[in-house]
């Protein structure tokens, strides 16, 4: 009994009790907010909404709308979007558009003096990458036998992992088309600390083709999916985008391939619009526009919201004495304008005859002789955020845009058939390829009067055309290379950092890699001249 | 009888103020040099807790229980005497001590005394803190030790500063401010700002420095540590003590921008003709307009005493003060309560502590800093029609506000409504016990918590100019952190005398729980809402013990030993084992030097120790997660939207960062330590550091990624010198003298060795988007700036866009940006005065930082022609444009890098006291303070103290005038 004296402390017994008590368990928390990868994929609706995330790697730049949670560091989340980014890598750089902002090295990009620091560069890059690690997660994360123990259907499954692919496709082609031999990573590679392995653009250009060759037959059939999904034609489309600048990636021409795809999709149903400024307003979801869309990556002013996307293609031409109201938003962002070489495709500039002549005169000068003064330089309002009706978009406050950009659409594969078949493509002809061309310049003139002879149609015509019918739609860096009148060949306000514009080095067909990946990844060679 | 047993128990500890028959004593307590009555001594009846403390003549009258009983005699600064109370009228003397040796001083889980210490402890107790309207109490002890910085927050009222020590430079991306720990809890390193505690509610700031003293604390340690111990009751009567304070502050100095007619003179001279129409006729001065004089008041009431086995202290506090930018406004509720109750014949002591806050504040909107400095000069205050409340605003074609450009200042701030309320408990209740039946063999229990809630809404009315497109908005936030903490340790002392040997061993066991989340909803004018809400949870794990060796007082030893589990790592990286250990040889308990005439202390120090930093802002780096998008980021499929999963980046192997270091120490003192001082060198390796860095494209699913990259290198110089030069009944003179050295350098930083890899870009500026002026390069110190060496004419003027070709390659870019100062001091002083002349007194605290660079990011973004025109609009520009003529943005130019060594009064006070009022009975002290008095440096901007280097629209530090009396009953 004497033994048990100290049980008449109480305290004491209570600190044997607590010194014994052990905490290990408590070690292993679990997120709360956030899901766990353990788990996440318990719930049916999480492979649609992985697959939703995907697509949205294009539109916007997080996971709040407009912005609070970016999907990459390193620059500014308003720029970090993937389509701003693309659109300005593909218009900054040529005479279609000048920026008239001071961020960082932007300025760069216009003068075609960018190099491997510039982050806009690297925004872009990894933007393709997160892109590229996004859908390697999803093919790993959402398969067959994953989505059937929580039953989905094999079919829909299969779908989704093949516009996934499709997506990824997407992505690899950016980085084939601007960054030249880039790392390579599939759903093979693990998550974690290795150095991906450079592949030349030959690998990549093959593995784009097996990829979406094989993935054909998997997409939902065209024009069946849901808007704003990739269905077969989308990567028709891509695949023939791959095959038309086969001569830059691997020095072999594949126009033959071209006209093969883009006859898939001329069978598909798609029709031009009627209107050509209605493509770029607020409802070009439903106004008619839809028909004639391959690839649209859709905004909402309430559900899909950024400062990136079609925000910026609106916002950013609109300043001076141009009306904020009739785009519907709140207020321009006073940026971009276009140069005079850009304006000279157009013999009449009022719209009054060729309606893609959209541009704004009224207190702008044609040259671009001040780079910081939205005033120099003529605007251009194409896109905007009113309804076929006038009515603006559906955000009250004019912030945030319901216009979605045409990734691809048919006007464009009518120009890349001709221009395909004017570069020796067999499998079309010249006379359907003059039909094309004179389809998309009857809609623009809203009559026959600006049609064109077989004689006209030349490969400089096809140049200028795609100026004309598809300029700020994100293509013309890409043209300018094909044509090799990117670097050498052509001079625009300011280009090698002078007014009058000098042509740049060859070298600037590519970007270079990112210094960031070049130190992170001894594997990578950086591009020639860089 | 079991249970009356147990039933007496409860009794006692509720009903502790059970007496039993007395005899009076009484006496008078003396200092023996000079004969003078010594107030507030303590006398305690040895054996108990009882006693008493003698008032303002020294006098004090006590019960005894029998005339064997004996008084123990204590007052801080003088020798501990043990008197019989065999007489009913005792005069006692005391003698001073040599007193810095038997300080006692916290070190983690437990105490000592300064003379056992064995690692860089220092201690600043609340005699020796700074005076003023202090509304974060760090700033208490600014200036006051080597080695830690406390950089101030901008003028904010209520905003926290940051605490440096040692430089803070063991990490790159991780955690690089001290672990703080109040009365042994350590608080949330992510947590809450620290203004809530009441700064009259601390009694001391223990600083653990080297590793030797910090490593007990482990995982957290690598940063220091600071121990804060808050005021507990004294025992004896009850005594009441009332502080009051009003204060004024002004703002000292507003940025150097153009006036109204510099501006139009410019623009006249230079502005294409658009600019040149919109010039208006009027000449304001923005930042006059928004900033104001702040008024304040703080009132502290405090009531403390004891009776028997308990002492209590109790405080009550309320501070108020309007920040110099209009509409800010800072309002702190305080209370707390802090008991002690010993029980079981003091076996067993608990203290209880609870502190409470409540702090209301309105944030005015700090964009009109930055709005005062850019908005057109020319343009007035209101426009004269009641359009965006009448204040004046640049507008598009159609009359709505421009995007993207700057707002009226004065509107942003009076159309904007921003109140937060924080409230806060932090409380702990600790055991000791003296476990019976083995001598020298302690226990102790201490719960703790910390609660913080903070609720704020932000209201934009409709008709503000930044409210206008969507009708204004209504933003709530909110955010919630609580930690719990339950620590236990065993005590064991022991003395050998045969052996001339003394053991102090410690072995415990922690847990330490923290929750943290936070959110917002929003609902504008045209009925948009939008909201977010996380949560996360992180928790600690501890093993430690230390081993405290002695021999004959002279040779000392010491060990600790903490094993740390995080939840923040992978199970193979969950546990990680600090250990350290130290010696000390006392030199002057040799017989060469004991009692020596001059030489009273002299002790050398010598300790190695390791610590860990796991504070790495995300709570599962470890692990995969997907992240849930919100309504406003969804995917549009055909006529659906679909929200969307986000999976995030991860580094599976991600572990500690791991410090090494190593410390010197020599502690002197003269003249019965009339003059102290010491000596401290150390040396930091930290190894794994954790650093945000580029993952290899396509690798993870983050581009950037937090993982343990690269080692680091850190050594210092302390020097420390506390000296009495004079000393006599009427005046007295005593001073502080503190510097420290730092150096730090990286030495690894990528996985791969590449020697063309320039470094980690870093330092955000304001300028374009996106763009940075530091870099952290293998070789180099920390957050160098990375800029181009501007090149200059005959007259000394900068060339625009004229830089040294460092490579000599014929073209200027980024290659030929070099790394160029930083903004870390090499050199930190700190000077601290209290005289006293009779009744008065005089107290001031200088600082000074020496090779410490300031980027001057406002002119360099602003002090060219082409910032003259925003998105088609005037806007203000830098006033070096007058001195540069630059055209265009040089962000990068190292003109813009300047020296900020500067040398700061930070306060100073002048007091009178009348000992005696009333009959004796009340205390009165009536003293004025100003803060920040003066600043000598050669930096252009507002102030040369900015933390991390880059100065852009700070909230500028007012300066404050005080008035205060202080009653003691």
């Amino acid at each position: 009994m004497k033994s048990f004296q100290f049980i008449k402390h109480p305290i004491l017994i209570m600190l044997l009790l607590i010194v014994t008590f052990s905490c290990d368990d408590e070690l292993d928390k679990e997120p709360i907010t956030e899901a766990s990868a353990s788990s996440v994929f318990d719930n049916p609706e999480a492979f649609k909404q992985f697959l939703a995330k995907i697509y949205t790697g294009i539109s916007l730049s997080g996971q709040q709308g407009p912005a609070g949670d970016p999907d990459i560091a390193g620059i500014d989340e308003g720029f970090s979007n993937y389509l701003r980014q693309y659109w300005m890598h593909e218009e900054l750089t040529t005479e279609e558009a000048a920026l008239s902002w001071q961020d960082g090295t932007v300025h760069d990009l216009n003068d075609h003096l960018w190099n491997s620091s510039n982050e806009f560069v690297r925004a872009m890059y990894d933007r393709i990458y997160f892109q590229i690690s996004l859908t390697n997660q999803f093919l790993r994360d959402a398969t067959e036998e994953r989505a059937m123990a929580v039953g989905l259907s094999a079919a829909d499954v299969r779908a989704f992992r093949a516009e996934a692919r499709f997506m990824r496709a997407l992505s690899y082609w950016h980085a084939l088309d601007m960054y030249g031999n880039i790392p390579f990573v599939t759903e093979n590679d693990p998550v974690g600390s290795f150095f991906p392995e450079q592949k030349d653009r030959a690998f990549i250009f093959d593995f784009l083709v097996t990829e979406l060759t094989e993935i054909q037959n998997e997409l939902v059939a065209a024009r069946q999916n849901q808007y704003g999904r990739a269905d077969q034609a989308a990567a028709q489309m891509l695949l023939a985008k791959i095959y038309l600048n086969a001569e830059v990636y691997i020095g072999q021409p594949r126009y033959t391939e071209v006209i093969t795809e883009l006859n898939k999709i001329f069978s598909a149903g798609y029709t031009l619009h009627g209107n050509y400024e209605e493509l770029f307003l607020a409802d070009n979801n439903s106004n008619g526009a839809q028909n004639e869309v391959i690839f649209p990556i859709p905004f909402d002013g309430l559900n899909t919201q950024g400062f990136g996307g079609t925000t910026f293609i609106i916002k950013a031409p609109v300043g001076g004495r141009m009306d904020p109201a009739a785009f519907g938003i709140s207020g321009g962002w006073a940026g971009v304008r276009t140069s005079k070489q850009f304006v000279a495709n157009f013999s009449d500039i009022t719209g009054a005859t060729d309606q893609r002549a959209m541009f704004f005169t009224d207190g702008q000068t044609l040259e671009v002789t001040n780079k910081f003064d939205f005033s120099s330089g003529y605007a251009i309002g194409k896109f905007k955020n009113v309804t076929s009706t006038g009515v603006p978009g559906s955000d009250a406050s004019g912030e945030f845009m319901d216009t979605d950009f045409p990734m691809f659409r048919l006007a464009d594969a009518y120009l890349m058939y001709a221009e395909a078949v004017l570069r020796g493509g067999s499998g079309g002809s010249v006379s359907t390829a003059l039909d094309f061309v004179n389809q998309i310049r009857t809609r623009a003139y809203g009559d026959q009067s600006g049609n064109i002879t077989s004689g006209e149609l030349t490969l400089d015509f096809i140049l200028a055309e795609r100026a004309r019918e598809l300029h700020f739609e994100a293509h013309r860096r890409t043209d300018l290379v094909r044509f090799n009148r990117f670097t050498q060949n052509s001079v625009w306000p300011w280009k090698g950092g002078t007014f009058e514009g000098t042509p740049s080095q060859p070298f600037r067909n590519l970007y270079p890699i990112p210094s960031t990946d070049i130190i992170a990844n001894p594997n990578l060679v950086q591009n020639p001249g860089y | 009888m079991k249970h009356f047993k147990k039933f007496s128990w409860i009794v006692l500890l509720f009903f502790p103020c059970i007496t039993f028959a007395q005899q009076l004593v009484s006496g008078k307590v003396l200092d023996r040099t000079t004969n003078t009555p010594l107030p507030g001594v303590t006398i305690l009846i040895k054996g108990t807790t009882n006693g008493t403390t003698t008032d303002f003549d020294g006098n004090f009258e006590l019960n005894v229980p029998n005339n064997n009983a004996v008084l123990i005699v204590s007052y801080i600064g003088f020798a501990t005497q043990e008197v019989p109370a065999n007489s009913q009228n005792l005069t006692i003397y005391l003698e001073e001590s040599s007193l810095a040796l038997d300080e006692v001083v916290l070190v983690g889980y437990g105490q000592t005394t300064k003379k056992d210490a064995t690692g860089s402890i220092e201690q600043v107790t609340s005699d020796k803190f700074n005076g003023g309207a202090i509304t974060s109490p760090e700033q208490l002890i600014a200036g006051k030790t080597a080695g830690v910085q406390i950089i101030p927050a901008g003028g904010r009222p209520g905003a926290q500063g940051t605490i440096r020590i040692r430089g803070g430079v063991n990490s790159l991306s991780a955690n690089t401010s001290p672990l703080i720990v109040i009365d042994g809890v350590p608080i949330d390193q992510q947590g809450p700002a620290l203004n809530s505690v009441n700064p009259n509610d601390i009694e001391t700031f223990t600083i653990l420095k080297d590793a030797s003293a910090t490593a007990i604390y482990g995982s957290r340690a690598s940063a220091g540590v600071i121990l804060i111990t808050t005021k507990s009751g004294k025992g004896g009567p009850l005594k009441i003590n009332f502080d009051s304070y009003v204060t004024s502050q002004l703002p000292t100095d507003f940025v150097d921008v153009l006036n109204a007619n510099e501006f139009r003179d410019l623009i006249n001279a230079n502005g294409t003709p658009n600019q040149i129409a919109q010039l208006g006729n009027f000449n304001t001065d923005w930042q006059d307009q928004i900033y104001k004089a702040g008024y304040g008041t703080n009132n502290d009431l405090t009531l403390s005493g004891g009776f028997n086995n308990t002492t209590y202290r109790v405080s009550l506090g309320y501070q108020l003060q309007d920040g110099i930018l209009r509409t800010s406004r800072f309002e702190r509720y305080n209370s707390s309560i802090k008991v002690t109750q010993k029980l079981f014949k003091n076996a067993l002591k608990i203290d209880l502590n609870i502190r409470n806050s409540i702090v209301d504040e309105r944030f005015a909107n700090q964009g009109a800093i930055g709005s005062a400095v850019n908005f057109d000069p020319t343009q007035p205050v209101f426009s004269g029609n009641d359009a965006f409340g009448g204040f004046f605003e640049s507008l598009d074609t159609d009359g709505t506000p421009k995007d993207l450009v700057p707002r009226n200042p004065v509107g942003l701030l009076k159309n904007n409504r921003n109140l937060g309320e924080t409230r806060r408990s932090v409380g702990n209740i600790q055991f000791d016990y003296k476990i019976p039946y083995v001598e020298g063999l302690k226990a102790n229990l201490n719960l703790g918590y910390d609660y913080n809630d903070f609720r704020g809404t932000t209201t934009i009315p409709a008709v503000a100019a930044d409210g206008f497109d969507e009708g204004g908005s209504v933003t709530n936030t909110f955010s919630l952190q609580r930690n719990l903490l339950v620590d236990f340790y065993l005590n064991y002392v022991k003395e050998f005398e045969s052996l001339k040997s003394k053991i102090d061993v410690t072995a415990g066991h922690s847990f330490q729980d923290f929750h943290r989340e936070n959110g917002f909803n929003r609902l504008n004018g045209i009925n948009q809402t939008q909201e977010d809400f996380f949560a996360t949870e992180n928790a600690l794990e501890s093993y430690f013990g230390r081993l405290n060796y002695s021999y004959a007082n002279k040779y000392l030893f010491t060990y600790t030993v903490r094993r740390d589990g995080s939840s923040r790592f992978s199970d193979d990286n969950k546990w990680g084992t600090f250990q350290s250990g130290a010696v000390a040889w006392t030199v002057t308990e040799e017989n060469f030097l004991k009692d020596h005439k001059i030489i009273s202390t002299l002790k050398l120090r010598a300790g190695w120790g390791e610590t860990g930093q796991q504070e790495v802002n995300s709570d599962f780096p470890f692990l995969p997660t997907f992240t849930f998008g919100d309504s406003r980021s969804q995917a549009q499929f055909g006529d659906e939207f679909i929200p969307t999963i986000r999976p995030e980046g991860f580094d599976a192997n991600i572990k500690w960062e791991e410090s090494k270091t190593w410390n010197f120490g020599l502690d002197w003192g003269l003249f019965n330590d009339r003059i102290t001082g010491s000596v401290e060198g150390f040396l930091t390796d930290t190894n794994d550091v954790l650093s945000r860095i580029p993952t290899a494209a396509g690798t993870n699913l983050d581009n950037v990624l937090l993982t343990n990259v690269g080692n680091l290198e850190s050594e210092g110089l302390e020097f420390t010198l506390n000296a009495t030069p004079f000393q006599t009944d009427d005046f007295e003179w005593s001073f502080n003298f503190n510097v420290a050295f730092l150096n730090n350098e990286i030495t690894k930083l990528t996985a791969s060795d590449d020697p063309t890899f320039r470094g980690n870009l870093v330092g955000g500026i304001s300028g374009g988007v996106g763009n940075t002026i530091q870099i952290n390069s293998v070789g180099f110190g920390q957050n160098k700036f990375f800029v181009f060496e501007q090149v200059f004419d005959a007259n000394g003027k900068p060339i625009e866009g004229f830089y040294v070709d460092q490579n000599g390659d014929g073209v200027i870019n980024i290659d030929d940006r070099r790394q160029f100062r930083d903004p870390n001091p090499d050199t930190v002083l700190g000077f601290s005065s209290y005289l006293r002349y009779k009744q008065f007194d005089l107290n001031f605290t200088l600082r000074a930082n020496f090779g410490n660079y300031v980027y001057n990011n406002q002119a360099a973004s602003s002090g060219n022609f082409s910032q003259t025109n925003t998105l088609d609009t005037n806007t203000n520009v830098h006033g070096s444009i007058l001195r540069t003529e630059f055209q265009e943005q040089l962000l990068f130019s190292d003109y813009f890098i300047e020296d900020a060594s500067f040398l700061k009064m930070d306060n100073i006070t002048v007091a009178y006291n009348f000992n005696k009022l009333f009959d004796q009975k009340v205390g009165l002290r009536v003293y004025s303070t100003v803060q920040n008095v003066f600043t000598i440096t050669d930096y252009d901007g507002l102030d040369p103290e900015v933390s991390g280097g880059i100065d852009n629209n700070l909230f500028p530090r007012p300066r404050t005038f005080i008035l205060g009396l202080n009653l003691t009953y």
